[in-house]
C-alpha cells in the first residue's frame, strides 16, 4: 500500500505528461485516490514507531537500502500533501502537463517523508526540485530565469555540504547502512558533530526556510504562474523542519546542541522580521512568501527548543501551515483570475461582488494569523509552550510577530476586499470553487478544533527528541 | 457539579444560528433571520440558568492537546457572566431586529452577532486558558467583523483592523501568560492553578510577572490606559454591536479574567497596585473625553471607559466580587443608555451628533424614560443600580486608603457630569435638527423597558452589610471566587460614605444638569477641543509608535532584497559562481545600507537577548 501511494502520482504524472490529452479528470483521479490511500494509511496506523515499514537492498555494498515507512509526523505531512495536491488539482485553471509536474512531485514529498534511508531521503529531497523548477521554467512570469537562477543556486549550494555530511555521518559514526535506526544508534559527537550538522543545517535553511537562508523565497513566488499551484507546491516543499527533526537533530544531538542558542536566535528573529516587513509587502504572493517565513521561524523555534512541547508545535504547525500557506495562495490564484492582478493596492472592493469569496478569504487569513480554534493556533500554542521554557525573552521577540501578523493580513485583506466598491462586475465562487472551499474550511476547522486526532501521535516523538537532551517530558 | 455534554451545548446554539444565517440566512430573510438568532440566545440562556440552579456543571475532553485539557466549566463567577451575556444579549438581539431593519445585511449582521454570543461564552466557560483564548480572540474576530460591519466605508474598516490590532498587543500578554504559567506549574487549567498556586513552591516574582502578562491581556480587551485607543473608533459599528459587544459584555472580559484569577492576585500588592492606578487613570481619561465629545455614540463609549476603570480599581483593590457586581449593575444600564442613543438615532435618520439633537423629551416619551433612567443609574442617583455597585467600590476603595476614596468619589462626579450632560443634550431643551423624530416600534421598546427595570433593579442584589437586607450576590460569587479576609467598615463610617456618595451624586446630576443647559463658559471650550481630540493621543501614538512602526517595515523590506545582494556579494568573493551571482546585484545603494542596518540590529539583539 506504501509503495502504491509513493509511486503513483509519479506514474500517474509522467504518463499525463505524455499524454496530456487524458485531461484534468485523469489528475483530479489520481490526487484523489492518493488521498484515500493516504487516509487509509493513516487510520491503520497503530500509534507507536514506525509503521508500513519495509526495507529492500538497493547498494548493499554501500549499504543504501530502498526503506520506506511512515511513523505520526510522517503521516501528518502525507496527508496535508495528498490533501495540498487534491486541492490544487482541483481548483487550480492551469494547462495539462503543469498539472502532470505536480503530480510527479507529490512522489518527490511523500518520499521525503516516508525515506528510512538517508540516501533515499536525499534523493528524494533533491529529485523534488526538477519538477518545482521545471514549473517554474515552463510557466513562471517574465522573470523567472532570474528567479530559477535563485532558487536553484540557493538549494544546489545549500545541498552539496549536507551531502558531505550524510557521508561523514554515516563513516564517522560508524553505521552498519544509510539506514535511519542504524544511524540513530550511532550519533556523532564531538566537533565532527557540529560540523555535520552545519552541512545538514546549511542545506535544510533554504527549506525551512530560515533567516536569512530565506532569501530565495520571494522571487519564486514572485515569478510563479499566478494559479498559486506551483506557490502551493512550493510550500510543501518546505520540508526543513521536518528533515532538521527526523535526520539532523537525532542523528548529531550533539552538532545540535553547538548551534542550538545561534539558531533559537534566528528563529526568533525571523519570525518577527518576516511579519514586520510583510506590511510593506507590494503584493499578495510576497506578503504570503513573508508569511510563510514567519510561521516557519516560529516553527522552528518551538523545534529548536529540543523539548516535548515545542516539537510537536513545530510539527503540527508544520502541516498545519502547509495547509492553510497552500490554501492561500490557491486562494489568491482565484481573485487574479477575477483581478487579473495580485498587486495589494489600489483598494479593489471586491467583496460587493463576490461575498462567498470574501467570507472564504476571511476564514482563510484567520486561519493563517493564527486564531485560536483554526489550524495554525494548535501548533503555535505549543511551539510557545515549548520555548518559553528555554528563552522567555526569544519567544516574546517571536511573538510579536502575532501583533504585526494581524498588521499586515487585516491591511492587504482591506485593499482587496473593503473599501470603495469596484465598479466592474466579477462573478462570485463557481462550484468547482465552492468544492474547494468547503474541504478546505473543513479540514482547518477539524485541525483548530480536534488538534488531539494527530497530536496523539506527535506527542511520543517530542518526548523521543527531549529525551536525547535528557529532559523528561 | 455534573459533568454534562449539557454544557458545550450552551455554546453550540449560538455556534449553530452563526453557521445557519451564514449559509442560508438571506433566504430566511427579514425578520426570521433575527429571530432565530435572539432565540438560539434565549436557548442558552434557560439552558445556563438550569444548569446554574443545579449547582452548576463540568466537560472536559482530556488531552485535546498534550497534557492540555479542552474543558468547560460552569460555577457561580461563570454563571453570573453567562446570564449577563445571554440574558442582556437576548435582549439586544430582539432589539437590533427592529434597528437593522432594511439593511441589505440584516442575515449576516445576525450571524456575527451570534459568534459573539457564541466565543463570549467560550470565554466564560472556559476552564483551560487555551480554551479561553479560543474565545478571547473569537470575541476580538467578532468585535472585529462589527465594527466594520459596513466594510465599503474606509472609515469602518479602519476602525474595525485597529481595534484588531491593538487587541492582539494584550493577546500577546495573554500568550505569554501562558507560556510562563506552563514553564511554572506544568498546567494551564485554572482549576489546577489554584490548588498549585496554594501549594507554594515558586519563585513569588514570577508569579507576578505571570499575573501582570494576564493584565496585560486583560488592559487591551477591556480598553484600559494606554491599550484605550480602539475602544471610541469602534462606534463605527451599529449601535447593537456598541451596546453589546463595547459596552456590556466583550469589554468587561479583561475584568471577568482577572478577577477569575483573583487567586494569583490577591496577595500580591505590587500587581494590585498596577490594577488601581490604571484603573483609576482610565476613569479619569474616560470621564474626561467624554464631556468633551459631540457624537453620542462616542460619548457613551467613554463613559464605558470611565466604567471600566471603575471595574479594574475593585479589582485592585481585592473588591472581586464588587467588580462582577458592577459589570452586572453595569451591563444593565449601559446597554441602556447605548439603545436608547440607538433609538434616537433611529428617530432622527441616522444623526449621531448631540448639536443636531435636543427636546427629545417632547417627541419620544418612552425613550425619554429609558434615558433618564440610564442616566440616573448611570450618574450613580440611589438607590438605581449603578448607586450600589458603585458605592461598594468606594466603600473597599476608603478601606485600602481615603486617598483613593477620594479620587474615586471625583470620578464619580464626573461620571454624574457625563451622564446628565448626555441626558440634557439629547432630551432637554429645544430640537436642533430638521428630521421628524418618531418614536421606535414596538420591538425595540420592550428591551429597553426590561433593561429599565433592570437598572432600576439588579442593584438591590447587593446592598451594603449596613443596611439590613440579605447580601445575595456577594457570597454567591465567593464561592467562586475564593473567600479572601478584608476588614469591614466600622458602621458609622459606612454609614457616612454611602451618605457622601449619595449627596455627592445628587449635586453633581443637579449641577450638570443646570451647567449643560447654558452657553459653555470659555475655559470650558477650550477644555472640550482637547478633550473631543482624546488629548492627543491617538496622534502621539501615531507619531511615537505606528509611523516609525511602518517606517521600519519599509526599511527592512528595503534590507530583504540586501540579503540577496549580499549572497550575491559573497558568491563574487568566493569567486567560481560569482559571475553566474553578479546578475542579482542591483548596486542600489538604498539595499546596501538597509542591509547594514539590519546586521547591525542583529548584532545588537543577538548581544542583547542570547
Amino acid at each position: 500500500m506504501i509503495h502504491l501511494g509513493l509511486w503513483l502520482p509519479l506514474l500517474a504524472g509522467l504518463l499525463l505528461f505524455i499524454v496530456p490529452s487524458l485531461g484534468r479528470t485523469f489528475a483530479i483521479v489520481s490526487a484523489a485516490v492518493s488521498l484515500a490511500i493516504a487516509v487509509v494509511l493513516f487510520a491503520g496506523y497503530g500509534g507507536q514507531g514506525v509503521a508500513y515499514a519495509s526495507q529492500t537492498p538497493f547498494l548493499p555494498e554501500v549499504g543504501v537500502y530502498y526503506a520506506v515507512g511512515l511513523d505520526g509526523v510522517g503521516l501528518l505531512l502525507w496527508m496535508a500533501v495528498s490533501l495540498v495536491v487534491l486541492l490544487g488539482v482541483w481548483v487550480a485553471e492551469v494547462p495539462v502537463r503543469f498539472l502532470a509536474l505536480a503530480l510527479m512531485m507529490q512522489t518527490g514529498l511523500l518520499g521525503i517523508f516516508a525515506a528510512q534511508d538517508l540516501v533515499f531521503f536525499y534523493a528524494f529531497f533533491e529529485a523534488t526540485l526538477i519538477p518545482a523548477l521545471l514549473m517554474l521554467w515552463f510557466y513562471g512570469g517574465p522573470e523567472r530565469l532570474r528567479a530559477i537562477y535563485i532558487f536553484a543556486l540557493f538549494t544546489l549550494v545549500g545541498s552539496l555540504p549536507m551531502l558531505a555530511s550524510i557521508f561523514a555521518v554515516r563513516y564517522l559514526g560508524g553505521a552498519e547502512s544509510f539506514l535511519y535506526t542504524d544511524l540513530v544508534a550511532h550519533p556523532l559527537s564531538g566537533q565532527a558533530a557540529a560540523l555535520a550538522f552545519l552541512g545538514f543545517l546549511v542545506a535544510l535553511a533554504v527549506k525551512t526556510p530560515l533567516f536569512p537562508l530565506h532569501a530565495w523565497l520571494p522571487s519564486f513566488h514572485q515569478q510563479n504562474h499566478p494559479s498559486g499551484l506551483a506557490d502551493a507546491m512550493g510550500t510543501l516543499y518546505k520540508v526543513g523542519v521536518f528533515a532538521l527533526f527526523k535526520w539532523a537533530i537525532p542523528l548529531m544531538p550533539e552538532g545540535f546542541k553547538e548551534w542550538q542558542g545561534l539558531l533559537l536566535f534566528l528563529a526568533a528573529f525571523g519570525a518577527l522580521y518576516a511579519a514586520w516587513l510583510a506590511f510593506s509587502a507590494p503584493d499578495w504572493k510576497t506578503l504570503l512568501a513573508y508569511a510563510g517565513v514567519s510561521h516557519m521561524g516560529v516553527a522552528a523555534l518551538g523545534l529548536f527548543s529540543g523539548n516535548m512541547e515545542g516539537t510537536v508545535g513545530a510539527l503540527y504547525l508544520l502541516g498545519a501551515s502547509m495547509v492553510y500557506g497552500s490554501a492561500m495562495f490557491l486562494f489568491v490564484g482565484l481573485v487574479y483570475k477575477r483581478t487579473g492582478s495580485l498587486d495589494v493596492l489600489p483598494a479593489r472592493g471586491l467583496a460587493r461582488h463576490t461575498p462567498a469569496l470574501y467570507v472564504l478569504g476571511m476564514f482563510l487569513l484567520m486561519a493563517m494569523i493564527g486564531l485560536p480554534g483554526l489550524s495554525g493556533f494548535p501548533g503555535e500554542l505549543m511551539a510557545l509552550l515549548g520555548a518559553y521554557q528555554v528563552s522567555p525573552w526569544l519567544t516574546f521577540l517571536a511573538f510579536l510577530a502575532v501583533i504585526a501578523a494581524a498588521a499586515y493580513a487585516l491591511t492587504a485583506f482591506q485593499k482587496l476586499f473593503q473599501e470603495t466598491p469596484q465598479a466592474q462586475a466579477v462573478p462570485d465562487m463557481d462550484r468547482r470553487e465552492w468544492g474547494f472551499a468547503a474541504v478546505t474550511v473543513g479540514v482547518l476547522l477539524l485541525m483548530g478544533l480536534y488538534p488531539k486526532l494527530f497530536t496523539v501521535y506527535l506527542e511520543p516523538l517530542g518526548k523521543a527528541l527531549a529525551a536525547l537532551f535528557g529532559g523528561a517530558s | 457539579m455534573q459533568e454534562t455534554f449539557l454544557l458545550p451545548l450552551i455554546i453550540a446554539l449560538p455556534l449553530l444560528g452563526f453557521v445557519l444565517l451564514g449559509l442560508f440566512g438571506k433566504r430566511l430573510g427579514e425578520p426570521a433571520a433575527g429571530w432565530l438568532a435572539s432565540l438560539l440566545v434565549l436557548g442558552s440562556f434557560l439552558l445556563g440558568l438550569v444548569l446554574l440552579l443545579q449547582g452548576g456543571a463540568r466537560w472536559a475532553l482530556p488531552d485535546w492537546l498534550p497534557g492540555i485539557p479542552f474543558s468547560l466549566h460552569l460555577d457561580n463567577l461563570s454563571g453570573v457572566m453567562l446570564m449577563v451575556v445571554t440574558g442582556v444579549g437576548f435582549l439586544i438581539h430582539v432589539w437590533a431586529i427592529g434597528y437593522m431593519h432594511g439593511d441589505p445585511g440584516y442575515s449576516r449582521f445576525f450571524s456575527y452577532f451570534n459568534l459573539f454570543i457564541a466565543a463570549m461564552l467560550v470565554l466564560i466557560l472556559g476552564d483551560s486558558l487555551p480554551v479561553v483564548f479560543i474565545g478571547w480572540e473569537g470575541v476580538g474576530l467578532a468585535s472585529y467583523l462589527l465594527i466594520g460591519f459596513w466594510y465599503h466605508e474606509r472609515i469602518n474598516v479602519d476602525s474595525a483592523r485597529k481595534a484588531f490590532i491593538v487587541n492582539r498587543i494584550g493577546d500577546l500578554g495573554f500568550l505569554l501568560a501562558m507560556g510562563l504559567l506552563w514553564s511554572m506549574f506544568g498546567t494551564l487549567s485554572i482549576s489546577e492553578l489554584v490548588e498549585k498556586v496554594e501549594a507554594g513552591g515558586y519563585s513569588f516574582t514570577t508569579l507576578t510577572l505571570a499575573g501582570f502578562f494576564l493584565l496585560v491581556g486583560a488592559m487591551g480587551k477591556s480598553a484600559q490606559v494606554p491599550l484605550m485607543v480602539w475602544l471610541p473608533d469602534a462606534m463605527a459599528g451599529p449601535t447593537p454591536v456598541s451596546a453589546l459587544i463595547h459596552a456590556a459584555t466583550m469589554v468587561t472580559a479583561g475584568v471577568y479574567l482577572l478577577v477569575r484569577h483573583a487567586f494569583m492576585l490577591h496577595d500580591d500588592a505590587y500587581l494590585s497596585g498596577l490594577i488601581v492606578l490604571i484603573g483609576l487613570l482610565t476613569a479619569f481619561y474616560g470621564a474626561l473625553c467624554s464631556l468633551g465629545q459631540w457624537d453620542i455614540k462616542r460619548i457613551v463609549a467613554y463613559t464605558t471607559l470611565s466604567q471600566l476603570g471603575f471595574m479594574f480599581v475593585a479589582v485592585g483593590v481585592g473588591a472581586y466580587w464588587v467588580a462582577i457586581f458592577h459589570i452586572v449593575t453595569h451591563a444593565f444600564f449601559k446597554a441602556l443608555m447605548f439603545m436608547t442613543s440607538g433609538s434616537v438615532i433611529h428617530a432622527l435618520g441616522g444623526e449621531q451628533d448631540v448639536r443636531k439633537m435636543g427636546g427629545m423629551r417632547k417627541y419620544l416619551p418612552a425613550t425619554h424614560l429609558h434615558g433618564l433612567i440610564a442616566t440616573f443609574a448611570s450618574g450613580g442617583l440611589v438607590p438605581l443600580a449603578g448607586f450600589w455597585s458603585k458605592d461598594a467600590i468606594l466603600a473597599y476603595s476608603f478601606e485600602y486608603g481615603p486617598w483613593l476614596w477620594f479620587l474615586m468619589l471625583l470620578a464619580s462626579v464626573l461620571a454624574a457630569l457625563y451622564s446628565i450632560r448626555w441626558y440634557v443634550l439629547v432630551f432637554w431643551g429645544e430640537y436642533r435638527g430638521k428630521e421628524h423624530p418618531h418614536e421606535s416600534p414596538a420591538v425595540m421598546l420592550w428591551p429597553n423597558h426590561i433593561l429599565m427595570v433592570g437598572a432600576i433593579g439588579v442593584g438591590f442584589m447587593g446592598l451594603p452589610y449596613v443596611i439590613d437586607y440579605k447580601n445575595f450576590i456577594e457570597p454567591f460569587l465567593t464561592k467562586a471566587i475564593g473567600e479572601f479576609p478584608h476588614e469591614k467598615l466600622p458602621v458609622f463610617t459606612e454609614w457616612v460614605l454611602i451618605l457622601t456618595s449619595a449627596l455627592v451624586a445628587i449635586a453633581a446630576l443637579w449641577w450638570g444638569f443646570r451647567f449643560f443647559q447654558q452657553k459653555m463658559p470659555a475655559w470650558y471650550e477650550r477644555f472640550q477641543a482637547a478633550a473631543l481630540q482624546g488629548f492627543y493621543v491617538d496622534a502621539l501614538y501615531n507619531a511615537l509608535l505606528v509611523n516609525p512602526a511602518k517606517g521600519l517595515a519599509e526599511l527592512l523590506f528595503g534590507g530583504d532584497k540586501g540579503i540577496l545582494a549580499g549572497f550575491a556579494g559573497l558568491g563574487n568573493l568566493m569567486g567560481g559562481l560569482g559571475s553566474l551571482l553578479a546578475r542579482l546585484e542591483t548596486g542600489a545603494l538604498r539595499f546596501y545600507l538597509a542591509g547594514f542596518v539590519l546586521a547591525l540590529v542583529l548584532l545588537v539583539g543577538w548581544g542583547v537577548l542570547r
